[in-house]
């Protein structure tokens, strides 16, 4: 059956081509929608807050161009464990913002908060999709790690541009509307992609009979 | 107990030959390939057809992504994370049978019974490395049966030699108990 449709492959891009594939797409995006979106956190941030948040959002999506290079080829090599990239990603953020921000909420805390939430979506379902192009060739065994790998680098690219956009830099804001929406958005693509992973299992059993 | 351990160059060039369509080296790279796999299917506690059926899943699976695979790497760990998924699929699998199998019937008693065989060192082996957590039970029989480096074993695992490290140190001492109950056992 195999020599029966063996046809030449192109082998696939190396882990570090592909990572800079998924990093120019992150930086040319991030740009572009921090040129086109208005910048009313700019003036509101301060220098440290920018330098923080600039880092943060930046080396989260270095991190996870990185992280999703690795999951398209079995049995490559990535030093940094993934429990350890989800917990980075979560923790400094929550940590900096926490300390750097003002903890100061207004009457208006919801309805300030879902331009902002349906921003990040706008920005990033998209995004997730674009990535999605890019890795199928070889993220061939999705699973919930996949799905969430992909959307954390969509979020990311996502939060970039809304953080130099958003008006209302106060901690509480920022944790419920731009980082619970991450969570939710992370959150959906692991279970996306535990649900194709049961699809072409079943797929597969309904061939075996 | 130990596995001959495959020349990597040899199988990369099996490997590249493979991805330009040439069917001499995919035969000769199942030949090669096959027998350490199906040992490793075999000691996740399931019958030999079981394991045949799990080789012939993978091999498909290799099959269609061989593009992946990248020649400047080395191959048995590439095989063996594809076998990874082959195998927790097919548990997945067998444990959604299982569990509707149950809701339909009990099982009547007289099937459970099973001839008793008198053991060979081979099956006690086997039966000590079965009763290993899952993740222990994968790293020794990459290291000790498929004879892959701490290296191999971790990029085979997605996982860092150092972690692959404290799961054997695990294992052997889990191993090391069990073998010492079966010895006060037989007194």
């Amino acid at each position: 059956m195999l020599t029966s449709s063996l046809t030449p492959v192109k082998p696939i891009p190396s882990q570090s081509r592909l990572a800079f594939v998924f990093l120019a797409v992150f930086i040319v995006c991030a740009a572009g929608l921090i040129a086109i979106l208005n910048k009313a956190g700019f003036h509101l941030m301060t220098g440290v807050q920018m330098a923080f948040m600039t880092a943060i959002l930046a080396g989260g999506g270095i991190l996870f161009s990185f992280t999703l290079a690795w999951r398209m080829i079995p049995g490559s090599r990535w030093g940094v464990p993934f429990s350890l990239v989800l917990a980075l990603s979560v923790l400094l953020p929550i940590a900096g913002i926490a300390l750097l921000f003002p903890w100061t909420t207004s009457s208006a805390f919801v309805s300030e908060g879902w331009p902002c939430a349906s921003l990040e979506l706008i920005i990033a379902v998209p995004a997730a999709v674009v990535y999605w192009l890019l890795a199928r060739r070889g993220a061939l065994f999705a699973s919930s790690g996949l799905g969430a790998t992909l959307t954390g680098l969509a979020v990311f690219l996502a939060l970039l541009p809304l953080q130099f956009q958003c008006m209302f830099q106060h901690a509480p804001h920022l944790l419920v509307w731009h980082g619970g929406t991450a969570a939710l958005l992370v959150g959906s693509g692991a279970l996306i992609g535990k649900l194709a992973r049961r699809a072409r299992l079943r797929k597969q059993e309904l061939k075996d009979g | 107990m130990g596995e001959i351990s495959i020349d990597d160059r040899e199988l990369r060039d099996l490997m590249t030959r493979y991805q330009n369509a040439d069917a001499a080296a995919l035969e000769d790279l199942v030949a090669r390939v096959s027998p350490p796999l199906l040992r490793f299917f075999g000691r996740s506690g399931i019958g030999r057809s079981d394991a045949e059926d799990l080789l012939q899943d993978c091999w498909i699976r290799i099959h269609r992504s061989r593009h992946t695979y990248r020649p400047s790497e080395p191959v048995m760990p590439w095989i063996y994370a594809i076998a990874r998924h082959t195998r927790l699929d097919a548990y997945r699998k067998r444990r959604r049978l299982e569990s509707r199998e149950v809701l339909v019937a009990s099982i009547p008693e007289r099937l459970h019974q099973v001839v008793p065989e008198t053991p060979s060192e081979e099956d006690h082996f086997s039966r000590l490395v079965a009763n290993l957590p899952d993740s222990q039970r994968e790293v020794i029989v990459m290291l000790k049966v498929s004879g892959m480096s701490l290296e191999e074993v971790a990029r085979a695992t997605s996982s860092t030699p150092g972690a692959v490290k404290q799961k054997a140190h695990r294992a052997y001492a889990a191993l090391r108990r069990a073998l010492g109950k079966d010895r006060e056992s037989a007194r």
